[in-house]
């Protein structure tokens, strides 16, 4: 027996927006990710049922929910039938039930319906709120219901559309680690919506990068900040720091870039000389050394000087801004507390160290080429070499 | 106190109700629910006793109801000068009223509670049901108080098609105007009074039925609590 698993492969036409992806999903949390109007909504309701996608299939397991293919019969099991739980943004519970009844809806006519609405609200905690109005809880509570009921089905598929984007950091902590339990022990398959990447890294164990319409990279958390699998993720994701660069050297020890003019050295890829390649540096991995100290030895290469040209004073990290003898700017944060402060005011001039991991080079094909979902599926990540950092992610988890 | 016309006019406004209740409910789902080109053209219909003259209105129910129309020669139906015609006159007349307000309620529901319900296995009957019908209820019942007293006051086509035959088909409206043209100004004042009372009854219902805005939504919230306090209380 095979572990269960979500496939959706369809293409809707909105108008001028048009809908194509395609994602297999395990017993985990999947965090669909990606700017407003990118289609993960759609992607969502296109699960559950609320919208009939164009062509394409959708299956748990070896259950069809859709399937409309030339040469197939066409299947589309309505919403109330595919067994999906879904938890809305705006929470959606009926007001004019109370919070029991609410969670009890799905199970009207049988006959331990109350009991078991009672045991699935012991479960998030909210038993004493049973008799009370959903507008006398606060967003939170309400949302807790809101899983509760949709848990009342018995799912095996959860969705979250943007469920927690209204709610305070604090509530939402805590509702992400809720979440997480419930995944372990049902083993659930989840799917997370979200446009913020803290709630993406607090809850995904993958992370689907939508825009578009279309699935730009599907990788684990650890990885899509490692393999970026092309210049648009780093663009959703938020990277700065993205260089272009010449290659003059390319050997099994090291890769040697030249931009314009400054010299860094980079893990060894196989790019042949001359081409030119896109990287990017993560600012966090761009050290500020001390000018009395002796330089560590995973830092030996990429020594660059710079000018700070501003400081951003941060909670965790402070984002310098600092130029370097090539004149570009680089995004540089640094530790807002460190056993002995460094003094980095504006006009200083800083000496920084590169590790040869830390620059990440994006294979530039993705960019001038059209994209085509399939490339980021392909189960033979070595067909291309040029892929190779791209599709560690196929080996990961 | 013309009581036989009193007690005609509520019976044809209980009867006349009902038919408002069952077609207006269904014009108004058909209207809020169904994507056809044509609909628009059926609302206007619908609407139209709202603005037309009740000699209109009166003179299509005798085109309808009387000889040379299908009813009388195909069917052999005679309703002219009949209670039923009373009913059908005041059915007509208090129904754009049910219809405009159905419809707002019923597309004042939040489709996400609908797409909600879809999800947690409900069918379409069961959606409208247990979910649309009861969260617009409000708008629906004041729709039918609004088009039942309208039907009580209906008074113009009443009058051409039921014949004013007193003791008969002569309803309390049409009663009122005997009084007068006959100068028996004491049942008159009495008739009024009654019939005052009863539109302000049913408007002063009207008024307490309509939901303040955003009623239909779904439960937003207003204070948010922290989490830890929210299950310390447990």
């Amino acid at each position: 027996m095979t572990k269960p698993q979500l496939h959706i492969d369809i293409v809707k036409r909105l108008g001028t927006f048009s809908l194509q992806i395609e994602l297999s999903v395990r017993p985990e949390i999947l965090v669909l990710f990606g700017p407003s109007g990118s289609g993960k909504t759609q992607t969502l309701q296109a699960i559950a049922g609320l919208m009939t996608p164009d062509s394409g299939t959708i299956a748990l397991n070896d259950t069809l929910f859709f399937q409309r293919r030339p040469a197939l019969p066409l299947i589309n099991v309505p919403a109330r039938k595919r067994c999906i739980g879904y938890v809305f943004q705006q929470y959606a519970l009926f007001p004019h039930l109370t919070v029991l009844e609410n969670v009890a809806y799905p199970m009207a006519g049988q006959r331990d319906a109350h009991q078991r609405a009672l045991t699935l609200l012991e479960r998030i905690r909210l038993p004493h709120l049973a008799h009370r109005m959903p507008h006398q809880l606060s967003g939170g509570q309400q949302q807790r219901v809101a899983i509760a009921r949709a848990l009342a089905t018995n799912p095996r598929v959860l969705l979250f559309d943007e469920s927690f984007s209204a709610l305070d950091r604090a509530i939402r902590d805590q509702l992400h680690a809720d979440i997480r339990t419930l995944q372990a022990e049902e083993q659930l398959i989840v799917l997370y919506v979200t446009h913020n990447l803290d709630d993406a890294f607090a809850i995904g164990h993958r992370l689907a990068i939508i825009r578009n319409g279309h699935v730009e990279q599907v990788a684990t958390l650890d990885d899509v900040f490692v393999h970026p699998a092309n210049r648009r993720v780093l663009d959703i994701l938020g990277i700065p720091n993205i260089i272009h660069t010449r290659v003059i050297e390319s050997s099994t020890a090291r890769l040697l870039l030249d931009w314009d003019g400054l010299m860094l050295e980079s893990m060894p890829l196989d790019c042949p000389p001359g081409s030119e390649v896109t990287a990017c540096i993560r600012p966090e991995d761009i050290r500020v050394l001390y000018p009395d100290r002796p330089v560590s030895h995973v830092v030996q290469h990429n020594y660059l000087d710079g000018t700070i040209v501003e400081r951003r004073p941060g909670r965790h990290m402070h984002r310098l801004r600092v130029a370097l003898s090539d004149r570009h700017v680089v995004e540089i944060d640094h530790p807002t507390r460190t056993y002995t402060n460094l003094p980095l005011p504006p006009g200083a001039a800083v000496k920084l160290a590169l590790r040869k991991e830390s620059i990440i080079v994006i294979p530039s094909r993705h960019d001038r080429q059209g994209h085509t979902s399939h490339q980021h599926y392909d189960p033979k990540p070595h067909s291309n070499p040029t892929y190779q950092h791209v599709h560690h992610e196929h080996n990961a988890s | 106190m013309n009581w036989p016309a009193f007690w005609l006019s509520l019976q044809v406004t209980a009867i006349a109700t009902i038919a408002i209740l069952i077609f207006g409910l269904a014009a108004a789902l058909l209207l809020t629910r169904v994507r056809l080109p044509g609909l628009i053209l059926i609302e206007t219909i619908i609407l139209l006793p709202l603005v037309l003259p009740p000699s209109v209105l009166g003179y299509y129910l005798l085109l309808l109801l009387g000889r040379g129309s299908p009813l009388v020669e195909w069917f052999n139906v005679r309703l002219l000068f009949t209670v039923p015609a009373a009913v059908i006159a005041a059915t007509i007349t208090g129904l754009p009223l049910m219809v405009q307000s159905t419809r707002a309620a019923l597309s004042a529901v939040d489709p996400v509670l609908e797409n909600a319900a879809r999800t947690l296995g409900s069918s379409e009957i069961e959606i409208l049901w247990r979910i649309t019908i009861p969260l617009a209820r409000r708008g629906i019942l004041a729709g039918l108080i609004l088009g039942g007293a309208r039907a009580l006051g209906e008074f113009g086509a009443t009058l051409m098609v039921t014949g004013n035959i007193p003791g008969r088909t002569q309803t309390l409206p049409v009663a009122i105007y005997d009084a007068v043209q006959s100068q028996r100004y004491a049942d008159a004042h009495l008739m009024v009074l009654v019939m005052t009372s009863l539109a302000f009854v049913g408007l002063f219902w009207v008024r307490r039925l309509e939901p303040p805005p955003q009623q239909y939504r779904a439960a937003t919230t207003r204070t948010e609590e922290v989490y830890d306090e929210a299950t310390a209380s447990h």
